[in-house]
């Protein structure tokens, strides 16, 4: 079966190193998973919108980003945004099969049809 | 501190004299009685006079810089003895009383200095970086021999300007930035003789900029590869060519160093509004400190770094991106 926007994302939590993810689909509908404590689906759609915020002053640098990557102490956050608005959160562990695979997620998530 | 009291007592009262009775000067001729000083005094500048190639001096200053982190330490040695680690700077121990006089200058200007905003901050000790930078605001005309366990080059000033350094078999601009990427070491500062030929034409703030920006380079390559620190290898300056541009601003937004970024004014602001946001994320993802923000583009990949005291953006092209994978 080929892979949708729905089918490929339900793939991402069994990614070793996989702290969280969170999908916006273009209609504003939010999907997210994660350690229910520290990562509720409320706060990975509040990250979700804090993420789609940042395009404005990135736009105003003449930046127009494929991804960004914030790397933290402990932890690496992806931002992926399509030209449809389709947005895509990524939290893996640093130094873990997640981490190394952030580029080639992004890249499939780029492509994946959302339907 | 000296062991020859005669000499003590002279340099003593030549420095009570030039600095008109505003340094107050310890003298001790023994290592006891030194730390028995350094725990009862404030003190910021010690000298060590070595006559004896066989002190441990190593050892000796390590002893004085534990109960003073911050303590500025000088060796002046009238051996020709090769000195290795702990000291901020080594002089000629001066015979005159000229010498004890441009010795003075010396360490006021260390005593005084304080490094400006945008060169990157060493943590206690003074770096050669500083101390070129003394020597070309003071105007001074001097010879910088950097060693680490042995001679690894020369910077010669001149009236205040770089005008020759040489490292290994490499002169010019080269020599400069490879002896000013060296981690560690220990500097002699030599009297002035004119070198054997003129390497270096740009003024000394260039000079030091494009240093600094190549150590911030090396850096941003090493936390990006996660690769182990150099270890205090001398800094290659081939790969600065996979860099694209560089900009360099206070934490307030003041712009210390712009290498080819020409959006500038609106790259700062974006800086500063990711540090805020970072400041923000911090709490809520708990996930320790921001290292940096890379922005991946088609061509190219960006890379943001907040830091206490300075905000950092690197651009690196494609090639190299495809490489750190």
């Amino acid at each position: 079966m080929k892979d949708n926007l729905k089918t490929w994302f339900a793939g991402l939590p069994a990614v070793p190193g996989m702290l969280a993810c969170g999908v916006r689909q273009p209609n504003g509908k939010c999907a997210g998973f994660g350690d229910a404590k520290i990562y509720p689906s409320e706060k990975i759609e509040k990250l979700l919108k804090q993420f789609a915020e940042l395009h404005a002053p990135l736009a105003a640098a003449e930046l127009s980003p494929r991804w960004t990557t914030w790397i933290f102490e402990y932890g690496q956050l992806r931002f992926v945004a399509r030209p449809d608005n389709c947005l895509l959160l990524l939290l893996v562990s640093p130094e873990t099969e997640a981490a190394q695979n952030l580029d080639p997620l992004s890249e499939k998530f780029l492509t994946v049809p959302v339907k | 501190m000296d062991d020859e009291s005669d000499y003590l007592a002279a340099a003593g009262n030549a420095f009570r004299a030039l600095s008109q009775e505003r340094w107050q000067v310890h003298l001790a001729d023994r290592t006891e009685q030194a730390l028995k000083i350094l725990q009862t005094e404030k003190v910021e500048l010690v000298v060590l006079v070595v006559n004896s190639p066989v002190l441990d001096i190593a050892l000796l200053l390590d002893s004085f810089g534990q109960q003073h982190p911050q303590l500025k330490k000088v060796v002046m040695t009238a051996t020709s003895t090769s000195l290795t680690g702990g000291a901020d700077l080594i002089l000629e121990k001066p015979v005159s009383a000229e010498g004890l006089k441009s010795v003075f200058g010396r360490l006021g200007e260390l005593l005084d200095w304080a490094l400006p905003e945008g060169f990157p901050s060493p943590s206690s000790s003074v770096s050669l970086a500083d101390l070129v930078q003394m020597e070309c605001l003071a105007r001074n005309s001097s010879i910088l021999e950097l060693f680490r366990e042995h001679s690894l080059g020369r910077i010669y000033i001149e009236a205040g300007q770089i005008i020759h350094a040489v490292c290994g078999e490499t002169a010019g601009e080269r020599a400069f930035q490879k002896l000013l990427g060296v981690a560690g070491g220990t500097f002699e500062l030599h009297d002035f003789e004119p070198p054997p030929e003129r390497t270096l034409n740009r003024p000394w703030d260039y000079l030091l900029g494009e240093a600094a920006r190549q150590r911030e380079l090396s850096d941003f390559r090493t936390r990006s590869s996660g690769a182990a620190p150099a270890g205090g290898e001398a800094v290659s300056s081939e790969p600065t060519a996979q860099a694209t541009e560089m900009l360099i601003c206070s934490a307030t937004g003041e712009v210390l160093y712009n290498w080819q970024c020409a959006a500038a004014t609106a790259r700062v602001t974006l800086m500063k509004n990711m540090a805020q946001r970072a400041e923000q994320l911090i709490p809520e993802l708990q996930l320790g400190k921001l290292d940096r923000l890379e922005i991946q583009l088609a061509d190219s990949r960006v890379v943001l770094q907040p830091r206490a005291d300075r905000l950092i953006s690197v651009r690196v092209a494609a090639h190299l991106v495809a490489h750190e994978g």
